[in-house]
């Protein structure tokens, strides 16, 4: 029988809520927010919960088929728990910037309802302890996705297409995996199965879910629905599935793969690492070079998913914390970030970064959170986001190979372009001088959406500086390490002291003239007249030099028509594919007859030759 | 009474005042050789801190476009960051006080200065700025690429370790005593050159050309703070070459005489490289980093490679 227990809370009430909110009349937006925040904020206190020990387990038996048995397990572990907490946290933050975000939008009605399953979704993944339960809510989150990417209107159809497409496919590789897990063992039970990667059958499984794992996170060469998605999806759409939610959850896959169902030979972990490395450059120099905000911060969603391949792939105690702590500081200043591009489409209607700049005066509060968040995720100390690439360089290092530095100097490389990139954003967006989109923007979001960009961007700070906490609380009984690996930076007196070296040098500004006199003159351009539109640098151009470069020249423009994109080359042989069968269709009766009859002698064929 | 120990450290020496005073005094060095170069008498040497106070007592102008709290913030930030990198570097030359991966701290850290010139430029919204710290921006990526393999090897030849005091232990052979090791100094040198934003990869600033670039709106105090980081930076830099490659520093017996002949030779040698070239195009710079150093500094790492599988120490 059924026993209640705190672990259904955060599965089922917000399924159970986004299913009354589609049944709600339509007129009342406010209700629908209002009771998505509650539902978040419940589902929250349940997560605390959890997440503290009090969840216990709950196991409810389907059926039973021979050894085939379906059951509704839930079992948290340390790993999930700290997952669940922080998933269903941004889903908080979310809700309260949905508030006011999505008002004046269409089809509200909807982006609550799927807000919500996929809040549920999520919290299924990661609490499921059965593989097939586990897919099942998996698939929930992936389906809520493609409804939520539609909300954002009619450009948002073809990414939502195309997400669906590459996660549907990717998800048929889990599924695979996972047959021939139960193949092999004859389990689904995610917290007894210890599968060693002997032969080649295991090596394959772990091959297609790991397939389903970085898809579902966003590495090449899988990657390109979240650029596809960013450029029609609302924003908080954006902030909380692929930059937060789903690597979260993909992350949390690929390290139950390596960590707890199988265990990895340095081969795979090495394919790993390899994948991860080109993931990281490769994607952040597309990123570089994009126009558009939120296709551009969601290449940098899938560069930064590099970093954590790399750090798994070590599979050392401190790559692996590297790894999973990098998911967590990422879901945390990408999530940021998405929400600040939210809140300058909200204000000035557009996300071309050649048509913004110089907000920084009247949005302090999104550009103090977009620069924490830059900041962060370019690995600038004393920020989250330097820590867990500083555990991933030293595992990567651990692993004593010569070809590690490899993976060393590319994964530093990637982080001076990621601050290449982001540079360009501060810029285009928040400094320089105003554009017209700009120029009417009176004044900063509101509470609603000001206080998750803030939460978050304190967030980043304080896991940069306090990092011991997160790692001893969160990470390290994640992953199941005893002590704290060697060779933690110690940036408590580091940061003491860059905060001691600003007291400096304001005491300099003190000493000097400047309280007394600041003097605020016209800029001085050489006597030249600055005009409102040809004055302007627009920062777009900032990287056209190395878009120039020879070899980089017919990359750029590779890439710009998809020709590295395997969902083109997939979607090609598709195509191929049925317009051969388009072909036979040519509605006259003869062909479909010779067709049937072939059919029908092939059936034989196989019939007696493999009736054994 | 750690903290007062890290105070001192922080504040006096090896870092804010020491840092700054002979930071100050290398731009004299600089200043003097570039003016003997050109047949000039040159200034006195305490001519750069007559100019820091001078640059105090001035009036603040802020441009009308600008940022104001950004504007006035960029400057301070970078002045911390490179306090607190020639503190780490100082400490685990005469200490050996050391965490493990310092050298990455470092290497990072030495990327907030230019950070900071960037963002404070682009925050004063003067057009020229923004151009400057967009080739700032370019030049930090075309040198950090060989530089980062050179640092690599050098982590190689150390045994894949990522401390600094390890680095500068004494009795260790430095990097330098190896052709490897040689080639990654030679690449690192002119990494650093790029880095200090010196002749010929001043690009950013360009006097001639967009009138000192991001610099171009700063005056009085907030000019002040960025020409000390400036100066401290002419410091920190070769201290860390010295670190990483020339074996460190030891203040002890013939130390003093070899840690100020080392430090003179490299300044002298950038000071030079500075007046006796033009300046290039950015996208020269970026060609001259990725398609001629970064290939050579492999080329060094492969030597490395072999060495170590080979184990012959001076390859």
């Amino acid at each position: 029988m059924m026993n209640p227990n705190i672990l259904l809370v955060p599965v089922l009430l917000p399924m159970a809520v986004g299913l009354v909110t589609f049944l709600l009349p339509r007129k009342d937006r406010w209700v629908r927010g209002i009771l998505a925040l509650l539902t978040a904020a419940v589902a929250f206190a349940a997560a605390v919960w959890i997440f503290v020990g009090k969840g216990g387990e709950f196991r409810f038996p389907l059926f039973e088929i021979g050894r085939f048995a379906l059951a509704f397990d839930l079992q948290p572990t340390p790993l999930s728990s700290f997952i669940l907490l922080f998933a269903v946290g941004f889903a908080l933050l979310a809700a309260l910037y949905s508030l006011v975000y999505m008002a004046g939008r269409n089809r509200y009605r909807e982006y609550y309802a799927l807000f919500l399953f996929a809040l549920g979704g999520t919290a299924g993944v990661l609490l499921a302890d059965h593989l097939l339960v586990f897919l099942i809510f998996w698939e929930v989150v992936t389906a809520s996705l493609y409804f939520l990417i539609t909300t954002g209107g009619v450009e948002s159809k073809a990414g939502a297409t195309k997400t669906f497409a590459v996660l549907g496919g990717a998800d048929g590789c889990l599924l695979l995996g996972i047959g021939i897990l139960w193949f092999m063992t004859r389990s689904f039970s995610i917290s007894t199965l210890k599968v060693p990667v002997v032969s080649a059958l295991p090596a394959l499984a772990f091959i297609l879910m790991m397939v389903g794992a970085i898809t579902k996170a966003g590495s090449m060469p899988f990657h390109s629905w979240i650029p596809a998605a960013s450029e029609g999806a609302p924003a908080s759409v954006m902030a909380l599935l692929p930059a937060s939610l789903d690597k979260l959850l993909g992350i949390y896959l690929l390290t139950l793969l390596a960590t707890r169902i199988f265990v990895l030979g340095a081969g795979l972990g090495l394919l790993l690492m390899i994948i991860g490395t080109v993931t990281i450059v490769a994607a952040v120099m597309v990123a570089m070079v994009q126009h558009d905000l939120p296709r551009l911060l969601a290449y940098h969603a899938v560069s930064q998913v590099g970093y954590m391949l790399l750090g798994i792939g070590t599979l050392n105690p401190v790559g692996i914390a590297g790894g999973v702590f990098h998911m967590l500081n990422n879901s945390i200043y990408k999530n940021c970030l998405f929400l600040c591009a939210g809140a300058v489409e909200k204000k000035t209607g557009t996300t071309d970064l050649a048509a913004l700049g110089g907000l920084a005066r009247i949005m302090p509060l999104t550009f103090a959170g977009s620069l924490v968040s830059a900041l962060a995720i370019s690995g600038v100390p004393p920020f989250n986001g330097f820590v867990s690439k500083w555990l991933v360089y030293q595992g990567v290092l651990e692993t004593g190979r010569a070809t590690s530095f490899i993976f060393l100097v590319a994964a530093m490389f990637g982080s001076a372009l990621t601050l290449a990139s982001f540079i360009k954003v501060i810029y285009s967006v928040f400094l320089g001088t105003k554009s017209e989109a700009s120029a009417k923007v009176k004044k900063e979001v509101g509470f609603a959406m000001a206080l998750p960009i803030v939460v978050l961007a304190l967030l980043s700070l304080a896991f940069g500086i306090a990092y011991r906490f997160p790692l001893a609380r969160f990470i390290y009984p994640g992953i199941g390490v005893q002590a704290a690996p060697a060779g933690v930076w110690d940036s408590t007196w580091a940061t003491g002291l860059i905060v001691l070296g600003l007291a400096v040098g304001l005491l300099l500004y003190v000493l000097g003239r400047y309280r007394r006199s600041a003097r605020v003159v016209a800029p001085f351009t050489g006597g030249e007249e600055l005009e409102a539109r040809t004055g302007r640098v627009i920062g777009t151009h900032f990287y056209d030099t190395i878009r120039e470069l020879p070899l980089l020249k017919g990359i750029y423009a590779g890439q710009e028509k998809g020709r590295l994109d395997p969902f083109t080359w997939i979607g090609g042989l598709g195509l191929g594919i049925t317009g051969f069968l388009r072909r036979i269709h040519n509605g006259l009766l003869s062909w479909y007859l010779s067709w049937s009859v072939a059919g029908i002698v092939i059936l034989l064929v196989l019939f007696i030759f493999l009736k054994d | 009474m750690d903290v007062a120990r890290y105070l001192f450290a922080f504040l006096i020496f090896p870092g804010f005042v020491f840092t700054g005073v002979v930071g100050l005094l290398s731009t004299w060095v600089d200043r003097k050789v570039t003016a003997r170069v050109q047949w000039r008498v040159g200034p006195p040497l305490l001519q750069p801190i007559y100019d820091f106070v001078k640059l105090l007592g001035k009036e603040t102008l802020i441009p009308s476009t600008a940022s104001r709290a950004v504007f006035m913030a960029a400057p301070v930030a970078g002045l911390a960051a490179v306090t607190l990198v020639s503190t780490i570097l100082w400490l685990a030359n005469l200490t050996g006080l050391s965490f493990v991966g310092d050298l990455i701290v470092v290497v990072y850290l030495l990327v907030v200065p230019s950070l900071a010139i960037m963002i404070g430029g682009m925050a004063s919204g003067n057009p020229l700025a923004s151009t400057g710290a967009s080739r700032e921006m370019k030049l930090i990526l075309s040198y950090e690429l060989p530089f980062l393999i050179c640092l690599a090897t050098v982590i190689l030849k150390n045994g894949f370790s990522l401390r600094l005091a390890e680095l500068a232990e004494p009795g260790r052979v430095a990097p330098i005593a190896s052709i490897s090791g040689s080639v990654a100094a030679v690449i690192t040198l002119l990494c650093v050159q790029a880095k200090l934003g010196f002749t010929p990869f001043d690009v950013a600033e360009a006097e001639t050309e967009i009138m000192s670039g991001p610099y171009i709106e700063y005056s009085g105090v907030s000019l002040g703070v960025f020409k000390l980081t400036q100066a401290m930076m002419l410091f920190a830099l070769p201290v860390f070459l010295i670190t990483v490659f020339l074996g460190g520093i030891h203040l002890s017996g013939w130390g003093i005489l070899w840690a100020i002949l080392k430090y003179v030779a490299i300044l002298v040698l950038i000071i030079v490289i500075k007046n006796t070239n033009p300046r290039v195009r950015i996208d020269q710079a970026v060609s001259f980093f990725w398609v001629y150093l970064a290939p050579m500094a492999v080329g060094a790492f492969v030597l490395a490679v072999l060495g170590r599988v080979l184990g012959i120490p001076w390859l």
